[in-house]
């Protein structure tokens, strides 16, 4: 059993649970009204009790959906704000670098393949999808929701535009999940067959070295450089996830980061118990 | 003395006269037997007159004397046989004859002989095929307690033959009524008539015509409408009347749920018709448009949940109207754009006159008609392939190299 450590706090677990429960229920009785004509859309339909009652159980979900981006947007806003957290979603430079090293590589012109930080471009992608397919769901839904109220100040287009960028951005969104998010929390060689990270909140360490090397260079650096420094109660030691049993380098990866320091890294605690960042 | 003498005399001169008339009335020339044959000259009301030696029945007042062979056979003038036509209206002929009923109403029992020879039923039914509990002369007594309920009555005649149209009218919103005791519904003979019933469509602007005997206000709406205003044109074949949309004998009511959703159907079947809305210039589209939006689509849907749920949205009469239907650029049409914002706020209140732009008015979206909506799905039609394709291909790109490594 190798080392653990925790990638996902409590609250962000809940959240991805809670998002989950409500994309599913959005996304079942958005599509079938989408695409009723479909036989398995009408089961669907008609299996919730009609069409009245598919609707209300879809702006029901639209507005705790809503509600839960706003909690979403106000934690971030508050470990960045008032913890002065790192907002480690950001896209930055080296996300495009890592991007067309990603593609060198999969094309075979080199060997060397990207080194990745807290999240990956991959993961970036996709919750900048999240968040922006978000805002557009969420706005067009409250047009379509309330039609006479929105066009009291805009032109009636707007409406019939707001089913457009409703229905298709929906599309867009279920097909993301399903292709890219599925292939990289199931099927990506590695996590295969399931990536239990979001609910146990936990990352192996083999993992860490893996997918988020210069996160981990990075945790190691900080807590050697602080691990004295730092009073113990604020940083919540989970002694259970450290039983450290082999303590095995992981070979073939071009970091640069102080690997074998990891040990001691791991005997001191985790330094991302600590982040209160996203 | 002298008057004793006169007495006898007075007598004598009775019975003799008594004598004589009595021997004479035995003897009269041409005196008839019973039954006896006419030869056409005589004046039956000599005889048969209310001061005759043989009175007519009291039922005869209504005659004149021309009219006794009518009924009564030139060659015995006995009560007259029962069966043939021609019998019944030896009498039925007569424009006085009638009956006075238990309400006091007159029921005019006459029939017009070349109206009926004309009719559909002409050369097919004698009277006794319809009024089968009359057959002979005297007819029987009857109770009628009135003219409606004489009509009511007769109606369950018609099924002997048209059973499919009976049944069909079990169904209907009038027979609902019937049954309910309300004795205006119309029956058989108030639409088709009782003794001249012609092909009920010929010409075809008689049917809706046949309609308006009740529903004055409503025809008077339809034949002010599009619809309406060409019936009696040339083209007045492509237009519905009334029993096009509410079918002849099973009408429904149209107050249903379930008539409400299967109202687009019934629109949809003309104005679905591509031959026929060329002639006019009118376009099919307006039903897959209708079907693909908001309204069409929770309409279509509520029809597959149950036909007894009322469809809150749209349908086509909600906006165009009903029998007052216009042109779409008719000024009176509750669809012309001036008229859009107040037909919308019927179901919208508040709506605004931006509201109505929501509605793309059956068009597609393009370039020149609601460009925004066009553009996003455009946007978006391409859009997610592409981005799908690149998905897929970091994914395929990403296996690959895994799996020739590891």
């Amino acid at each position: 059993m190798a080392a653990n450590f925790i990638r996902f706090n409590l609250s962000q677990r809940v959240q991805h649970i809670i998002l989950m429960v409500i994309f599913t229920a959005l996304a079942v009785t958005g599509l079938a009204q989408r695409f009723h004509t479909a036989g398995w859309a009408e089961w669907v339909i008609m299996g919730l009790g009609g069409i009245e009652q598919t609707r209300l159980i879809h702006r029901i979900f639209g507005l705790l959906f809503t509600l839960s981006i706003v909690y979403h947007f106000s934690e971030v806003a508050i470990s960045f704000f008032v913890h002065r957290s790192r907002l480690s979603m950001i896209p930055t430079l080296s996300d495009f670098r890592a991007v067309a090293i990603a593609v060198k590589h999969g094309f075979g012109f080199t060997d060397r393949r990207p080194q990745f930080g807290r999240f990956d471009y991959s993961q970036k992608f996709e919750y900048w999808g999240l968040i922006f397919g978000s805002l557009v769901l969420t706005v067009t839904g409250f047009v379509l929701a309330f039609p006479v109220t929105f066009t009291r100040l805009l032109p009636g287009q707007v409406v019939a535009a707001s089913v457009e960028f409703h229905g298709y951005e929906a599309t867009l969104a279920v097909l993301t999940i399903i292709v890219w998010h599925f292939y990289d929390v199931f099927f990506k060689p590695g996590v295969f067959p399931v990536d239990t990270s979001i609910h146990t909140g936990k990352i192996s360490e083999k993992r860490m070295l893996e997918e988020h090397p210069l996160e981990y260079a990075e945790m190691v650096a900080e807590a050697l450089g602080e691990a004295d420094a730092l009073p113990a109660e604020q940083c919540q030691p989970e002694p259970a996830e450290h039983e450290i049993q082999s303590p095995d380098t992981p070979e073939s990866i071009e970091s640069p980061a102080a690997i074998p320091d990891a040990a001691a890294a791991r005997e001191t605690q985790s330094p991302h118990a600590c982040e209160k960042a996203t | 003395m002298k008057s004793a003498n006169l007495w006898i005399i007075i007598g004598g001169i009775a019975v003799a006269a008594a004598v004589a008339w009595f021997s004479a009335a035995q003897a009269a020339p041409g005196a008839p037997q019973v039954p006896h044959g006419v030869a056409g000259q005589e004046k039956c009301l000599t005889c048969h007159g209310s001061q005759g030696v043989r009175p007519v029945p009291s039922g005869h007042a209504a005659f004149d004397e021309k009219s006794c062979l009518g009924c009564h056979s030139p060659s015995a003038a006995a009560p007259p046989a029962a069966s043939p036509q021609q019998d019944c209206l030896g009498c039925h002929v007569q424009p006085s004859l009638s009956m006075t009923l238990a309400s006091g109403e007159t029921l005019p029992l006459v029939v017009n002989r070349k109206a009926f020879a004309t009719s559909i039923h002409g050369d097919k039914l004698s009277c006794t095929g319809c009024h089968s509990s009359i057959s002979a002369y005297p007819h029987p007594e009857s109770e009628i307690p009135s003219r409606r309920d004489y009509r009511v009555a007769q109606y369950e005649l018609c099924q002997n033959c048209h059973f499919d149209n009976y049944t069909r009218m079990l169904d209907s919103a009038h027979y609902q009524l019937l049954a309910g005791g309300d004795a205006r519904a119309p029956v058989c003979a108030d639409c088709h008539g009782a003794h001249y019933v012609t092909p009920p469509s010929q010409p075809r602007t008689e049917v809706s015509r046949t309609c308006s005997a009740c529903h004055q206000d409503v025809y008077s709406e339809y034949a002010a409408s599009v619809h309406g205003r060409a019936i009696s044109g040339e083209n007045g074949g492509d237009v519905p009347v009334c029993t096009d949309c509410h079918t002849a004998h099973s009408i429904e009511s149209p107050l249903t749920a379930a008539f409400r959703l299967q109202s687009v159907k019934l629109c949809s079947d003309c104005h679905g018709d591509k031959e026929l809305m060329q002639k006019y210039g009118l376009s099919t589209n307006v039903v897959k448009s209708y079907l693909e939006d908001f309204h069409g689509k929770s309409v279509a849907l509520v029809g597959k949940q149950s036909k007894e749920i009322w469809a809150e949205a749209a349908v086509c009469t909600d906006c165009h109207g009903v029998h007052d239907i216009q042109a779409v650029d008719d000024p009176d049409s509750p669809v012309l754009k001036a008229n859009l914002a107040s037909t919308c706020s019927k179901c919208h209140p508040g709506a605004t006159a931006n509201f109505p732009g929501a509605w793309l008015s059956h068009y597609e979206p393009g370039m020149d008609k609601a460009t925004l909506v066009f553009l996003v799905r455009w946007f978006y039609r391409v859009l997610i392939p592409f981005i799908l394709a690149g998905l897929l291909v970091h994914i395929g790109l990403g296996l690959w190299r895994a799996l020739k490594h590891d």
